[in-house]
Parts: structure tokens; sequence; C-alpha cells
């Protein structure tokens, strides 16, 4: 009988674990960059492996190779350990999706004001990462982040409640199992509420619109200037992670979870609608311009706040339940 | 009170240059208070080696200022060197020239659109009308047998014909490339987030367009009408009637459907160049050695007007060339539009006056040593330079 | 713009998968001249009109053969208009990169065949 300390342990490295979540990123990065180009009517990455599928990983052994600089006059501590934290929050959030069935790896009641911490944490160690390399493009990028992040921090924070209080609990695993359980989804119960988180996570992860913190054409690569080798690679597979982190939460929140308790068939819907996810993220950011600092606050405070509190006014009124 | 500004520097390295160039922005915030460009990144010394290569070598050399806006250069080039023969081009000639130049407005023009959308960081719009470019680069391919640096052009007509096969494709083209112009200035006017980022942006009031003597496109969206192809017809623009474009907005957005109408006016020129085209030679012969004289050409260069000296001293080389571009006249204009924006709008105000800085960097050079009042903005140029020159 | 994006689901990409897929240049390109050493009289017109000199002559009148350097050519094709008896035509081959300089340079030497060196292909 193997001990279940040592279950437990080759569940956390394998799966569902770091190896499937980084593997995850890898596939959404390529289901991402495949289908930004199809909608602008071309091939993505094409010759690495099957219709490109190991392209990003391919990137990534290539950031590893390379040359790894600090500048002379960076905060020497604070630069190496922001991409570590770029890495690790994200993956730490991911333990509290429910994947292989209704209840994930780690859950407990109030997880989800947790997964509401990390989001901020990512969002400091994005402008620690900024300031750190004392470079004029990072602060400004940095500085940007933070900005961006005032934004849209309070309308997610709402609109992540309002499945919350329909489902009178705060724990995600829980919430999926409401879901399951009545047989409804959120996406049709707080439509409101999916269309202002959604375009959150789009901020949130600094896609077009709202890629500002990291506006190429204005200040090089904002933020990330200065890393390289390792570092950058350890920040882009942060960032992936980051994107599967935000899908699997659409899924969760939204759509309904991994929604029945067999293995088998939990991975399959949990993986088709974090794909689905995906797609939409990818479609909105193939179809705007990326909007000024400033017009993307005035527009969060002026819009999607009233917005998400009036979507938490209609589910205490009974509407979305 | 003053708070410390923070400087930023663009240049002459940064991904969104497509060529370098170096400007020092003073900012306080998001807000920019101050700006000092620096050119000359790109000084190849042309005007010294068109001194020395005779004048059919010196048309592909005056080719190379610009990859987009060389047949510009080579007309001017033509325009001055025949004005000095005093040889007349045939119709036909001057009619195919006009239409090469109205296809390379076109092309400058769907270039410029992608740029400026990749700036705002809507790669979609981008990614889509460079695909729409490959239909202008492939009829001007047929014509003239390369995608850039047409050659077209030589000092008494054009050096290929036009057959009507030809005819017949480039019209087929001209439907396509209106069409989607059509369809991309639909977005520019109705999509929320371009309109967002470049209306009310890059003010250029008509009067300081006037006075920092801006040129082409940048001065026709304040409302000024001057064109030189309406002002001091060339090549066959005194036969064909068009439309000189202006719009009132003054800002990033009129520049945008100042270019866009263009691309329409193009297009009606170019039908009606190719429905009434004469018969007859394309080239005349001239002599080897040009005689003694000096002659200034204008012509509407896509991105604005462009101006060219040349002196002759009655052997086969040039004795002195120069050639203004319109990039140089759309700085200091530039730098008025600057001031007062946000750091965001940085690319695109830059993109909005299309700079083209290889075209552009001849200038700092010359103007010290021969302390000419040169034409446009001399003042304000003259300083630069000066004080550039006082650095070194 | 969102009916444009999803039509471009269905559309096949205009993106050609190079050097898989070649679109052939059209005629009258102006692509590598060559010269054919049995119409020429060495004249030395071409030699003294290119732009950058990149047409070397080795000899003189009717032995006089040519080296022409790739690197420096424009392809203006001011070498084939001037020519008085027709002996260069510009033809449609661009594919002309090469590993190292030798490579650029193109021999049109007299022999009874007037042939060429071929260009090496990687």
């Amino acid at each position: 009988m193997v001990p279940e300390g040592i279950v437990a342990f080759l569940e956390i490295l394998l799966f569902p674990g770091f190896l499937f979540f980084i593997a995850l990123a890898f596939f959404y990065e390529w289901v991402d960059r495949k289908f930004f180009a199809k909608l602008q009517n071309r091939y993505g990455p094409l010759y690495t492996g099957p219709s490109g599928l190991l392209q990003p990983f391919a990137d990534f052994i290539k950031l590893l190779s390379k040359e790894d600089i600090t500048p002379k006059a960076a905060d020497k501590f604070m630069f190496s350990c922001a991409p570590i934290f770029m890495l690790s929050f994200p993956l730490l959030a991911l333990f509290l999706v429910p994947v292989t069935g209704l209840t994930a790896p780690i859950s407990f009641e109030g997880d989800l004001i947790f997964l509401m911490f990390l989001f901020t944490l990512i969002a400091v160690t994005i402008f620690i990462a900024g300031w750190s390399s004392v470079n004029r493009f990072s602060t400004v990028g940095g500085v940007r982040a933070a900005f961006q992040m005032l934004g849209y921090e309070i309308p997610m924070t709402l609109v992540m409640v309002g499945p919350a209080i329909a489902a009178r609990t705060l724990s995600i695993s829980q919430i999926v199992g409401w879901q399951s359980h009545n047989a409804a989804w959120f996406i049709w119960l707080q439509p409101i509420g999916f269309a202002i988180f959604v375009l959150c996570l789009l901020a949130e992860l600094e896609f077009i619109p709202f890629d500002i913190p990291e506006a190429e054409t204005e200040i090089v690569a904002g933020w990330s200037t200065e890393f390289s080798g390792r570092k950058l690679a350890l920040i882009r597979l942060g960032k992936d992670v980051e994107l599967v982190l935000a899908a699997s939460l659409i899924t969760s929140l939204f759509l309904g979870g991994p929604n029945s308790s067999l293995s088998i068939l939990a991975i399959g819907f949990f993986l088709l609608k974090t794909t689905l996810a995906v797609v939409l993220l990818t479609t909105l950011r193939a179809l705007f311009a990326r909007f000024r600092v400033d017009q993307m606050i005035g527009g969060a405070w002026k819009y999607l706040l009233p917005l998400a509190i009036l979507q938490v006014i209609l589910v205490q009124l009974g509407l979305g339940r | 009170m003053s708070y410390p500004t923070i400087r930023i520097p663009f240049g002459p390295q940064h991904p969104f240059h497509i060529e370098p160039e170096y400007f020092m922005f003073e900012v306080d915030g998001e807000r920019v208070v101050g700006v000092k460009p620096r050119i000359g990144y790109v000084h190849r010394g042309i005007e010294k080696a068109l001194e020395d290569r005779t004048f059919i070598q010196n048309l592909y050399l005056i080719e190379r200022i610009c990859g987009i806006c060389s047949h510009a250069h080579t007309t001017c080039y033509t325009q001055a060197i025949e004005e000095i023969l005093g040889a007349e081009i045939p119709p036909r000639a001057r009619f195919i020239r006009t239409i090469i130049a109205e296809l390379e407005r076109i092309h400058n023009h769907y270039l410029w659109l992608g740029l400026a959308a990749h700036e705002i960081g809507f790669d979609t719009l981008f990614m889509y009308s460079w695909r729409d470019r490959e239909i202008v680069m492939d009829l001007l391919e047929l014509v003239s047998g390369n995608r850039v640096h047409y050659a077209m052009n030589t000092i008494g007509g054009v050096r290929r014909d036009i057959t009507p096969e030809i005819v017949e494709k480039i019209r087929k083209g001209l439907d396509a490339l209106e069409e989607r112009m059509r369809y991309y200035k639909k977005i520019a006017m109705t999509e929320p987030t371009i309109s967002k980022r470049t209306a009310g942006i890059g003010i250029l009031k008509p009067k300081d367009a006037i006075a920092l003597c801006a040129v082409g496109p940048t001065l026709r969206a304040s409302g000024i009408k001057r064109d030189v192809r309406a002002d001091d017809p060339y090549i066959a623009y005194d036969e064909i009637p068009f439309n000189v474009i202006t719009y009132d907005g003054c800002d990033v957005i009129s520049r945008l459907f100042v270019r866009c109408d263009e691309v329409f006016e193009s297009v009606n020129i170019i039908r009606y160049a190719m429905h009434h085209l004469p018969e007859g030679k394309i080239r005349i012969k001239v002599p080897k050695r040009v005689p003694e004289g000096e002659a200034v050409s204008r012509v509407e260069a896509p991105r604005g007007e462009l101006i060219h000296y040349a002196k002759t001293n009655g052997t086969t080389k040039p004795e002195r060339y120069k050639a203004r571009s319109p990039t140089l006249g759309n700085i200091p204009s530039l730098c008025k539009m600057l001031v007062g924006g946000y750091i965001a709008d940085i690319p695109i105000v830059i993109a909005g006056i299309d700079p083209c800085f290889s075209c552009t960097d001849r200038m700092a050079f010359v103007n010290v040593n021969n302390n000419k009042q040169w034409i446009l903005s001399g003042e304000e140029l003259r300083r630069y330079a000066i004080k550039w020159y006082r650095k070194e | 713009m969102v009916r444009e994006l999803l039509k471009h689901l269905l559309k096949r990409p205009a993106t050609l998968k190079y050097p898989f897929e070649k679109k052939p240049p059209f005629k009258g390109f102006r692509g590598r001249p060559i010269w054919d050493m049995k119409l020429c009289t060495g004249c030395e017109l071409c030699y003294k009109v290119c732009p950058s000199e990149a047409i070397e002559m080795i000899g003189k009148g009717l032995e006089a053969e040519f080296k022409h350097h790739l690197d420096r050519c424009l392809f203006c094709g001011q070498c084939e208009e001037v020519c008085p008896v027709n002996a260069i035509t510009m033809t449609e081959e661009y594919e002309l990169a090469s590993y190292d300089r030798a490579g650029m340079i193109i021999e049109f030497k007299r022999e009874e065949k007037a042939s060429e060196k071929p260009i090496p292909i990687r």
C-alpha cells in the first residue's frame, strides 16, 4: 500500500499539480497564439511539433539557455525574487481550483478571499519587479501596473463575490458544487457579473486592451524590460500559468467547473471549458486597440464599478440564485 | 515650485521606431512637459556622394534616400535636371510617372495605417492592412519589376511602358484597394478604442501649422489647403482633375482621415490617367553633359512637400545637390504637438506625421556650414543644428 | 469588426509557407542579370554605367570577361538598358543568398559554349 503522504506528494508534483499546470500553461499559450493568428489571417506557430504545439516549450527552453544579466544598480534580492514569485503565486492559486472532481486539492471556507489576496500579491510583485530593476521604462511600467490594479481590483472582487453570495459559501469548490447540484451556471444567472469579470481578467492578465504596463511600442517591455535568460523564462511561464488560472476561474465560478465527480469526465469538462474561456479572452484581445492608463482607470471607476455594485444588489434581491 | 521631472529617452533604438532618432522627453508623471529632438542618426553622406557620380548613376542613389517615397525622390531629381536641360518629356511619360506616383501614395498610406494601428496596440488592423498592401506591391512589381525602388524614372522620361494587360490588372487591383480602404475608414470612424486613442491627441492649430511650416497630411489635417500637386502642378497633375483633401480636426484622427481620403483620390487619379493615357514615346534622348545652371523642383511626396535643388556646371556630374524631405519640415510641428500630452500618446503622435527619418537626415550637417536661411522652419532648425553641432 | 474577425476563422491564412510554397515573380521582374558572352563586344558601357561598381571586367574588347558582384548589384537594370547588342538579360532569379563572399561573385567567361559558373546552392 502506498502511504497517503507519497500519493499526496505525487499529486502535487504531477497531477493535478505542478507538471500538469505547467503543461497546461504551454498548451494554452499555444491555443492563444494560434487563435490570435487565425483571426488575423495568418498562421501562428507552425513548424515546431505538430502544428506548432511545442513552440511555447521551445521558447521556454531557449530562454533558459540565454545569458542572465542583472543590472548593476538593481536591487539584487528583489530582482531575483520577483520572477520566482510571479511563477509561484499563480501556481499556488491553481490548487484552489477543482480539476479532477468537485473539490480542489486545497479547499477551505474562505479560499475565495485567499485567491483575491493572491491576485493582489501578483500585482504587487509586478510593481516590485518594475521598481527593483532601476530603469526608466521599468519604473513607468511598474507604476502603470499599480495604477491598473487600482482600476480593476474592486470590480473584480465584487463580481467574484456574486456567485459566493448566491451559493452561500466562500469556497470555490463549494461554488462549483452548488452549480453542478442545481444544474445552473452563473453565466446566465449573473451575466453582468460574467462580462465584468472577463474584462477585469483582461486587465489582470495584461491583455490588450489593457496591456498598458507592458506596452511594447511605448516603453519597450514595460516592467519586464531588464529581465533576461532564466528570470525572463520564469516570468513568461508565470504569465502563462496566470492565463490558466484566469481561464479556470472563469470555468469554476461561472461555467460550472468540472461538472461531475467522475475523474475522467471531470477533467474532460474542465479542459473543454477552460479552452473555451481562453478562446474568448483571445478574441477580445484581437478586437480592440490599447487604452491609455487614465482612460482605463476612468472607465473602470465610471462604468465597471457601478455595474458590479448593481450586480451584487441584484443577487441580494434574489435575481441570480 | 518645480517638480523634478523625469527624463525619458526615446531612441535611437526603440521597439517602436522603424528608424533611429532621438527624442529626450521631460515628463512629469505621465505628462510630457518638454521635448528635445536630435536627428542625424541616418546621415549617410548622400549629398556628397551625389557629386561623385554621373547623372544616370545618381538616379539610383537618389532613389535609395527612402524606400517608400523612392519614386517621389527620382521624380523630383529628373524634373530638376530636365529643367536645367530644357528638355520636355513626352506626354505618355508624364502620365506614367503620375500613375506610379499615385500607386506609391496608396502604398505609403496603407503602410502608415498598419503602423499607426500597431502604435496604438491594434495588432489586428496592422495585420489586415499590411495584407492588403500586398495587392499594391504586386501591382508595382508588375509595372516596374520590383516591389520597392521602382526605378521607373530616367532623365527624359520613363524606362518601362504600361501595356493594356497591365492596365487591366491595375484596374482590378484598384477596385480591391478602394473597397478595403472604405472598410478601414469605417472602422476608424466607428471603433471606440481607436477614436479614444487618436481623437483630440496631438493638436496642431492652423496658425501654428503655418508658422512652423508643416507639410503634407499634417498640414491638411489642420484645415489648410496646401498641396504641391494643386499649387504648382508637375508631371500630369495639370491635366487630371482631383480634390485636395482637408479636415478641420487638427488631431491624429483627422490625419488618418486625410490619408484615407487621399487613397480614394489617388485611385480616381489613376483611373483617369489610365483612361486618358496618350500614345507616343516614353522617353527622349538627353545629352550626357548637362549645361551649367541650377534648378529647384518640388513634388508632393506621400508624406508632404519634397524639395530638391540641383546645381550643375557643364560636366557629367552635378556640382551640388540638396534634398529637403517632408519629415524635416514636420519636426518643429511635432515638438509643438508632443508637449502637453501623455507619454502614452507619444508613439501615435510621432507616427501621425508619418516620419521617415531616412529621408530626413541630411539637414543638420549642412545648415551650419552654409548658414543658409532654409525656406522652411529656418530659424528653429538652425538653432537645433547649431546646438547639436556644439555638443559634439 | 467582430464579423470580419470571425469570417477569418474560415478563410485560409494569407501567409505563404515559404520555402514550401513560393509565389513566382511576374514577367519583367528585375532579378539577376546574365551576360551572353557570344554577343558581347567588350564595349565597357555596362561597366561604366553601373551605379555601384558591381561589374568587373577582365581583359578588353572581344576577349573581355566579367565578374559580377551580386553583393553590390542594385538590380536596377541600367546595364541591360545600355548594352548596344542586348547581351545582358535580367532573369527572374531572386534566391541569391550564399554563406560567403565567394558565392556572391558570378563569373562570365568566354568559352565555346559561353557557360557561366553556377550559383552554389547551399
